[in-house]
């Protein structure tokens, strides 16, 4: 399988540690890949409030770039996903928007024909490379972690759709099992975390934000599967905190920074030194919990 | 609405309420299709915060009452995860009207000073490097109002010590071509 990865702004920019995390987990997976050659943003949740049909072009830039290079096109940012999911959808759905955006493409020199294959990295790791991989990666098992997938909303639209239930996804859970850690359940693990709506209305993104810190504070961690909100659940802690009346300290990872320790990466490798809400308690817990199953043999079984 | 200096603003002016009402080039049903039955609202985590929660707004669409609905300043709060349209059980793509309400609204004089200079400020860095560019991000969305500064000191505090901003500009080989989208985005959407 051949795989270009395509970063997006966040990774790149203010959730550095997820990219780090991320390059440094698929290389111990034996995952290969080259960055997409010359990406573009995908307009995040902006691009809708600017143009319509820029935000469906500006993603299916990308799309025809991952054409070019005859590979799928991967993406750990699960707002990027989301864009990107629309913009294959809207084109074949609707030719005349795939006619207008083409028409916005050829000022780059490229066309999007439809044919690009998308994939979540969650997907690529569960499916592609596989549990049982993965399980034999681990050095170091999370026994007596407990951890809260956050899924967010990748769960709108067509995210989950493509490899997961929509209303009920299960492999994040699976994932974090196959690394020895205990997956707690919450209600909110499938909500939208508001994005950037936390920069530009903070009373409303920190409320948010509140209620999945709180839903989730029976975890020792919360775990996300995007860039933006892995910079949201870690940044307003403070500020949700007010709104909530409590003080949130809830380490929150993203999931190659979790899959990194398990595998007994270094923190640095793994950009932990990053995270605003300090993780070391996390080895803390995770020695403790090596000292208790000392016989454990590697991973639990997924459900 | 004053000279458009840019084509973020330009793209905004093109907004009409002929565009939501026609539903022109939407994936995805009209608001006539909506039967009110609130699916939306539910599954909305800033409908609280909403004048007119996306129920509300498909009803305002209906009753021909566009107007209302763009000045209620909803459609700033959308945060664009489109859980209802996933689940709207009459397959109304609910999502895009309230980004259509969105653009109608930022045109506005009174929307938000905030939101209005962040979202240009954003997509202008697109427009320019191909990628956000967070110092310039920083320079455009601050020079405006310098106080917004107080509110997010701690912020950017944070991110200066964690080692995530980035002060170097992106650099994609075709941002020309990149900004000359923008430019032929506005010339599509304005056509008649």
């Amino acid at each position: 399988m051949k795989y270009v990865y395509y970063p997006g702004c966040s990774a790149s920019t203010t959730s550095k540690e997820a990219e780090e995390s991320l390059q440094a987990a698929m290389k111990a997976l034996g995952v290969e890949w080259t960055e997409l050659e010359d990406w573009n943003c995908c307009g995040a949740a902006i691009g809708i409030g600017t143009s319509y049909l820029l935000s469906i072009a500006l993603p299916a830039r990308n799309l025809a770039l991952a054409e070019r290079a005859e590979s799928e096109l991967v993406t750990g940012c699960s707002r990027c996903f989301l864009n990107l999911i629309r913009a294959i959808h809207y084109t074949h759905e609707n030719p005349k928007v795939h006619e207008e955006v083409n028409e916005l493409l050829a000022e780059t020199g490229v066309q999007y024909s439809g044919t690009a294959r998308l994939r979540h990295i969650l997907d690529v790791i569960v499916y592609d490379v596989g549990l049982d991989v993965v399980a034999e990666r681990v050095t170091q098992p999370l026994n007596g972690l407990r951890v809260a997938p956050y899924y967010g909303c990748c769960q709108g639209m067509w995210t989950y759709a493509q490899f997961d239930s929509t209303e009920n996804p299960h492999c994040f859970d699976q994932l974090l099992a196959t690394l020895g850690a205990e997956v707690v359940d919450y209600e909110l693990k499938t909500a939208c975390c508001g994005g950037t709506i936390s920069l530009y209305k903070r009373s409303v993104g920190a409320n948010l934000i509140g209620d999945l810190l709180a839903g989730a504070s029976h975890a020792d961690c919360i775990i996300t599967a995007c860039p933006q909100c892995l910079f949201n659940l870690n940044s307003f802690q403070r500020e949700a905190g007010k709104i909530k009346g409590t003080k949130f300290n809830i380490p929150v990872l993203f999931l190659t920074q979790m899959m990194g320790i398990a595998f007994g990466l270094p923190k640095k490798a793994l950009g932990l030194q990053r995270n605003p809400v300090p993780v070391d308690s996390l080895y803390e817990k995770i020695a403790a919990g090596a000292a208790v199953s000392s016989g454990a043999a590697g991973a639990s079984r997924p459900k | 609405m004053g000279a458009q200096t840019n084509t973020i603003d330009k793209a905004w002016t093109l907004q009409t309420p002929e565009h939501v009402l026609a539903a022109r080039d939407l994936v995805g049903n009209d608001f006539s299709l909506c039967y009110q039955c609130g699916l939306c609202t539910g599954s909305c985590r800033t409908a609280y915060a909403m004048k007119y929660t996306p129920r509300q707004i498909m009803n305002l669409l209906q009753l021909g009452r566009e107007d209302e609905a763009i000045a209620g300043g909803s459609g700033l709060l959308c945060t664009a995860c489109f859980a209802c349209t996933f689940r709207c059980p009459r397959g109304v793509a609910i999502t895009d009207l309230m980004g259509a309400i969105q653009r109608l609204t930022l045109h506005q004089k009174h929307a938000d000073p905030h939101i209005q200079d962040f979202y240009r400020a954003f997509m202008r860095t697109v427009e320019r490097h191909g990628r956000f560019h967070e110092a310039e991000f920083v320079v455009r969305y601050y020079a405006p109002n310098p106080l917004r500064l107080r509110e997010d000191i701690r912020l950017a505090l944070m991110l200066l010590t964690k080692g995530k901003v980035t002060l170097k500009a992106p650099k994609v080989k075709s941002r020309k071509g990149i900004a000359a989208m923008f430019r032929k985005a506005v010339e599509i959407e304005g056509r008649p």
